[in-house]
């Protein structure tokens, strides 16, 4: 199959980088089903997938959408799904099968605000929470990247599918409806300045490999074996031995459950990715992610102009938290303030937590529809300062 | 219900051929009839010279389900409770050189994932679906299914259920599946027949069994944990299509019928028609 990466200058959404960064990611199968503001992103790949000889589904509902998607990869083929808060509800099952059978494939979650239906076609951050803990039964880790623009977005999608194959799971490109919806400008570079993490594939013979490495839980690169490969793999919804097989036993759900959580937290030296601007004199910090990020920075620019020593922070791998990142900025500074679409506090919920008391954490939340305007935050932070 | 143990009796060689030992004696509950469906089926990939490497066992939530998974040589898929078409759909459209034989339940199969089926009849994808009906939930301990017949008392209906059942073959034929049958699991002939010809029909082979649940069919709805009265039960409400013909739809009432209802061979399927679809538009 060809590498499909068209290098190039292109004015496009966020949504439809997304389609573009898995095209060069590797992904050639797709299934989804209709939803706002996510559409584009399955349009863009029923165009594109035909050409490179990817399969493109449109599905009776969104679990058959990340049910297939997940068997695709058993299968073979890496691959994605895409939706918006009311579907990811309904994803969040298969999310679960395939968290618990490690099986690579990336989910993006074009957030809109919510609870419910909510307002389809406007933007809301009310999914941070969902993505990580949302798969009920507890008893794994989850990674989650999040982009704040449309370049971002193509390069943040490679970067899903890499992480995927590398720790063996389900990673999420939890991204919103501005994101998805700006037009702007997509630099595609040359396929060989991408890097592209394919599959791993066993060195040893069928007898001697075990599809679950229970008893090293902290290995990653660890290979996945596809059906038909001679292997004889298993892949169930039940706790599994190191061969796949159904058990009940203490012994073995306390082996896979620490393996689904320590994979992923004993190797968070390769999960830490966060911007941080003007942060080396701050004595105030904001802190965003996603779209919202850039409003926030544009306040953050404004209070400089004022001579305020006001930092900015966001997290683009925003799950695993980046506990230890925060706290650097906690130890800095007196205040910080999150900013963020929704009004019970999700991301800066994670920040209070993190700042271990360090520094004052406030939320500045909003229900959506509209992202923050810069003036909001920047009296916000000017109103903290007094 | 046994889920391990030595087996120290001999194994039947279908059994030695195609199964995994160290996941035998399978959990069947004795007097169930999940093991004759899988005699046939295994006979079936014998005379057709299937292989652990050019085929998948797929699997849903149930006893069917259960007794089934991880006992194949090759690869066995598990899907989550109703998404077992989904799976396959993934599995098959990632795959499409590879056969793909599913066991599902009633309740898999008619209730939870009653849509998904529905939509893989629709797209006629290419797999071989094998539904066991024992017209109760089982594995979960005897509650009420969309395929219970009306008065069945079960744990969910201790005053007899009020619905009527799903004929889930007349649902296969409507929604566009190729391959349509119904067997009792004591037909053991025609059912390996069928299984055959579904595995060899290009598009969605549906085939139902009738399979005895003295644990819990048994237990609530005929009060009795006899094999052979649940047998005898299956027998008195089902009948072959050709024994059928001149009977009233009275007469018919709440009676299965049995037989091969549907072979299409003139109806292309999704996998076939993506492949057609790609040699068009492919650029690479």
């Amino acid at each position: 199959m060809s590498s499909g990466v068209k290098p190039g200058k292109y004015f496009v959404q966020g949504d439809e980088a997304i389609a573009e960064g898995a095209i060069a990611a590797g992904c050639r199968y797709f299934a989804g089903y209709p939803i706002t503001p996510s559409s584009e992103t399955s349009e863009a790949l029923a165009r594109r997938l035909p050409e490179v000889g990817g399969i493109c589904m449109q599905m009776e509902d969104e679990l058959a959408s990340i049910h297939s998607v997940a068997a695709a990869s058993v299968g073979g083929l890496k691959s994605m799904t895409v939706s918006s808060g009311p579907g990811i509800s309904l994803k969040l099952e298969g999310l679960g099968w395939g968290i618990k059978n490690e099986i690579p494939f990336v989910v993006v979650d074009v957030q809109r605000a919510g609870p419910s239906n909510g307002v389809a076609t406007r933007v809301g951050q009310g999914d941070f929470y969902t993505v990580r803990y949302g798969s009920a039964g507890g008893n794994y880790c989850l990674i989650a990247l999040s982009p704040k623009s449309t370049q971002e977005a193509f390069d943040l999608t490679i970067e899903c599918f890499n992480l995927s194959e590398i720790f063996r799971c389900p990673v999420f490109l939890l991204t919103d409806e501005t994101v998805g919806h700006t037009r702007e400008l997509l630099v595609i570079p040359e396929e060989s300045e991408l890097k592209i993490v394919e599959r791993i594939k066993p060195a040893v013979p069928p007898e001697q490999f075990l599809m679950y490495p229970l008893e090293t839980p902290e290995v990653i690169h660890y290979p996945f074996p596809n059906i038909g490969e001679g292997y004889g793999i298993c892949v169930s919804p039940y706790t599994h031995t190191s061969k796949g097989y159904a058990s009940t036993t203490q012994e073995i759900q306390e082996k896979m459950a620490r393996r689904l959580v320590l994979k992923i937290t004993r190797n968070l030296d390769r999960l830490v990715r966060v911007e941080t601007r003007y942060t080396e004199d701050a004595n105030f910090a904001v802190v965003a992610y996603g779209g919202n990020a850039r409003p926030a920075m544009a306040a953050v620019d404004l209070a400089r102009e004022k001579g305020m020593k006001v930092g900015f922070f966001r997290p683009i791998i925003v799950w695993p938290f980046p506990d230890g990142e925060v706290l650097k900025i906690a130890e800095k500074v007196k205040t910080i303030l999150v900013c963020e679409l929704n009004i019970d506090g999700q991301l800066s919920r994670e920040v209070d937590r993190a700042a271990r008391g360090k520094a004052e954490v406030y939320h500045l939340g909003s229900g959506g529809v509209e992202p923050h305007l810069p003036s909001q935050i920047f009296n916000e932070i000017r109103r903290l300062s007094a | 219900m046994s889920t391990d143990g030595e087996t120290t009796q001999s194994l039947h060689p279908l059994v030695s051929k195609y199964l995994r030992k160290e996941r035998m004696p399978h959990m069947a509950c004795p007097g169930c009839g999940i093991g004759q469906i899988l005699h046939a089926t295994l006979l079936a990939i014998d005379d057709l010279g299937l292989t652990p490497k050019d085929t998948v066992w797929v699997q849903g939530v149930g006893c069917s389900s259960r007794i089934t998974y991880s006992t194949w040589i090759g690869d066995n898929i598990d899907a989550h409770h109703g998404r077992i078409f989904p799976v396959a759909t993934g599995l098959k459209m990632a795959r499409p050189d590879m056969n793909f034989i599913l066991f599902t339940g009633d309740g898999d199969c008619g209730a939870i994932g009653g849509n998904h089926f529905i939509h893989a009849c629709r797209r006629n994808l290419d797999v071989t679906a094998i539904l066991f009906n024992n017209g109760i939930y089982g594995m979960t301990g005897g509650q009420v299914a969309p395929t219970s017949p009306v008065g069945a008392v079960t744990t969910t209906t201790p005053y007899g259920n009020i619905e009527d059942p799903f004929d889930m073959c007349r649902l296969a034929m409507a929604a566009g599946a190729s391959y349509v049958a119904r067997w009792r699991s004591t037909d053991f002939r025609p059912l390996f027949n069928s299984i055959k010809k579904g595995i060899q029909t290009r598009g969605l082979a549906f085939i139902e069994v009738l399979v005895q649940c003295p644990t819990n069919f048994g237990r609530y709805v005929l009060k009795t944990s006899e094999p052979k009265e649940v047998l005898r039960w299956i027998r008195e409400h089902s009948i072959y299509m050709k024994d059928a013909e001149n009977l009233s739809p009275e007469e018919l009432d709440g009676k299965y019928l049995l037989g091969e209802f549907l072979h299409r061979t003139d109806r292309v399927g999704i996998v076939d028609r993506y492949q057609e679809f790609l040699k068009k538009y492919r650029k690479d």
